[in-house]
């Protein structure tokens, strides 16, 4: 499975992410060779950006089940357009880094729009660590 | 804040027109009131508690000092090697 995405200069939220509800613009920069560590970065504010991660190096058999509202909301077409990102929380060390479980980032590749869908699933956190 | 009593059975209408939410009362045993609600999809709807948590979330991860990501990125580096 690729895990490697490509930068995408002009992302369009359908929904502001919670806690940040002027932001609508981002553009997803990778931060690494391997295409693992990755910057979803502001265009409106220099100063805003998040870390983010593929889920599949780290929690294999996450698979969110996006519902028919995102599938609108995004204009998902194919399956195979959608990007799940995790949202990273840099801690202190590595031991310390988590991530959010409970609401990814989707993006579509094709439309480039994307929002943070919240799971229906309470047995996901909103912090687990990064290393299992 | 506008506050009005209902019945098992009785619901609210928000809006009108296509962004029309209608919120009905289905139970109430104790302290606790199941309610349904009916909202067009453009319209989200969460716990509050929960986008709350997750507003707190969003802003204790947003924007790393240039060393955290740094360091991140070196130890995962370690680690696929």
């Amino acid at each position: 499975m690729s895990t490697v995405a490509a930068d995408i200069p002009v992302i369009e939220l359908a929904h502001p992410l919670p806690g940040f509800p002027h932001d609508q613009r981002f553009a997803l920069v990778r931060l690494d060779d391997d295409g693992v560590l990755m910057a979803f970065r502001s265009l409106e504010r220099e100063d805003l950006q998040f870390v983010v991660v593929p889920p599949s190096p780290f929690y294999p058999d996450y698979a969110p089940e996006i519902s028919d509202d995102v599938v609108t909301d995004l204009e998902i077409g194919d399956a195979s357009d959608v990007l799940v990102l995790l949202v990273v929380h840099a801690g202190a060390s590595l031991a310390d880094t988590t991530v959010n479980l409970r609401a990814p980032l989707v993006i579509n590749t094709g439309t480039r729009r994307a929002c943070q869908v919240v799971l229906d699933d309470p047995d996901l956190p909103l912090a687990a660590p990064l290393m299992a | 804040m506008l506050v009005l009593s209902r019945r098992v059975g009785e619901s609210i209408v928000i809006g009108d027109g296509a962004e029309q939410v209608t919120v009905t009362v289905l139970e109430v045993r104790g302290d606790v009131v199941r309610v349904g609600i009916d909202a067009p999809r453009s319209v989200r709807v969460h716990r509050a508690e929960l986008l709350e948590q997750l507003a707190d979330a969003n802003a204790t991860a947003a924007s790393p000092s240039e060393t955290a990501v740094a360091s991140l990125s070196e130890a995962l580096k370690g680690r696929s090697q």
